[in-house]
């Protein structure tokens, strides 16, 4: 092999590296960068409004997630995540007290999510719910 | 206020004015900003070394100091899961933590030591699901003629994270025969085993910076309702709700192997970026000998 043409296979061969060092450089990049699904429409969860009675909690899966629904006063619903903000556990209604109690650790919140008492560190995380005539439309 | 000496013609710590009449060349400012880190670093340790002892509360200066019964609780509780989650003297007891004189005062809402059957009640004021549990067991429905509570299994000060150990001849059989209980332990081990596993292996991503939060609340919400189905102490309860929970542990478990797959994958493409370098190396020293033979040929 001559000069010229070992010189170009080499060229071309640290191109062809270079260029694959840059795919891999630029693959997590493109990964970081591009959105995260986040369910779209499909993430959305309908939910009849007959299923929320009201002073009750109606409890669902919210993108796999344990989430609670209810009717605050008449016609005003509010949604949040059923996870309690101290370690994890899944809180639990209480009709007659109107605030929701997390059976680990005692945590209390009210029944717009704020905390009333207990470990928990913040509010319930809250899910947005919309009114679509006979049915909710939660996330 | 500067301090010279003979061997240190520089003071040590001066004024910025002071500096600014000593002919040192540049090393004055040097001095004063490495002497500034030092106070910082100084001030730091002791914010940190105060708020350290801020935690201590009038409890345990006390108690602390104390020797024999009344110091043993502090020693104790030093070692248990409530120290760990900071959970102190008053939470249980309640008191005046920053008040030596109304620390124990009624007033300050003070509890002392409940008698045996105010115990459930006391633990579960926090562990409300537990003694709804332990309240509808057998256990409980013995409360005040014999029956076990809380700290008879758990002990008070020194109490730790619960494990299938707490359920053992020698314990169970201080009021009743063993067998009962230990069909209850071999029901509940297999499965707490594996929760300890999954545990293990969330603190093994925690360590190499894998957000594991989401993971390790539900982990902590199923061993929860795991470790209250012991206490209704019915054998046939345990295993019927065994496989639900072996199948909850399962998905995390799953989530698990997921992470650690795209780990070993990233491990594999490290590997091929290492071995592309050395290519590359390889490649660009062959091209700089071919030029260096062309100069010598020419």
């Amino acid at each position: 092999m001559d000069v010229s043409s070992r010189r170009k296979f080499l060229i071309i061969s640290l191109g062809a590296v270079g260029a694959s060092l840059a795919g891999v450089a630029a693959y997590p990049l493109f990964r970081y960068l591009s959105p995260q699904p986040t369910g779209g429409e499909k993430g959305r969860v309908t939910i009849p409004r007959a299923q929320v009675g009201a002073g009750q909690a109606h409890f669902f899966q919210f993108r796999g997630h344990p989430a609670v629904l209810l009717e605050r006063t008449p016609g005003v619903f509010a949604a949040f995540s059923a996870i309690c903000t101290h370690l994890g556990c899944i809180i639990r209604w209480l009709p007659e007290k109107g605030e929701f109690l997390c059976p680990c650790h005692a945590g209390r919140f009210a029944s717009d999510g704020k905390v009333l008492a207990g470990p928990p560190p913040r509010p319930l995380q809250v899910i947005p719910v919309a009114v679509a005539g006979d049915n909710l439309l939660v996330g | 206020m500067g301090f010279a000496s003979p061997n240190h013609p520089i003071p040590l710590l001066t004024s910025p004015l002071k500096g600014e009449e000593i002919d040192s060349g540049g090393l004055v400012p040097i001095r004063n900003i490495a002497v500034g880190l030092l106070l910082l670093i100084f001030i730091l340790i002791s914010g940190i070394s105060g708020a350290s002892a801020q935690e201590e509360s009038v409890c345990i200066k006390c108690h602390g100091a104390q020797t024999g019964r009344l110091a043993a609780p502090v020693g104790e509780w030093r070692n248990s899961v409530h120290a760990a989650s900071g959970i102190s003297c008053h939470g249980c007891h309640g008191g005046d933590p920053s008040d030596m004189a109304m620390a124990m005062s009624p007033e300050r809402g003070f509890l002392g030591v409940p008698r045996d059957e105010a115990i459930p009640g006391f633990c579960g004021r926090c562990h409300v699901g537990v003694k709804d549990d332990y309240l509808a067991s057998a256990h409980g429905r013995a409360l005040g003629r014999g029956g076990p509570h809380c700290v008879t299994c758990h002990g008070s000060h020194a109490v730790r994270t619960a494990t299938p150990e707490l359920i053992n001849s020698r314990d169970c059989s201080r009021c009743h025969e063993y067998g009962r209980a230990e069909e209850i332990k071999s029901a509940v081990i297999d499965t707490d085993q594996r929760i300890t596993g999954i545990e293990q292996s969330l603190a093994a991503l925690h360590r190499i910076g894998i957000t594991t939060r989401e993971m390790e609340g539900e982990l902590f919400a199923l061993r929860n309702d795991f470790h209250r189905l012991f206490h209704s102490v019915e054998v046939e309860k345990v295993r019927s709700r065994t496989a639900g929970f072996q199948a909850d542990l399962a998905k995390i478990r799953g989530r698990i192997a997921a992470i650690e797959a795209e780990l070993n994958r990233r491990k594999l493409w490290g590997g091929a970026v290492v071995a592309l370098l050395v290519a590359g190396g390889i490649l660009a020293w062959l091209l700089h000998r071919s030029y260096i033979d062309d100069k010598k040929a020419g």
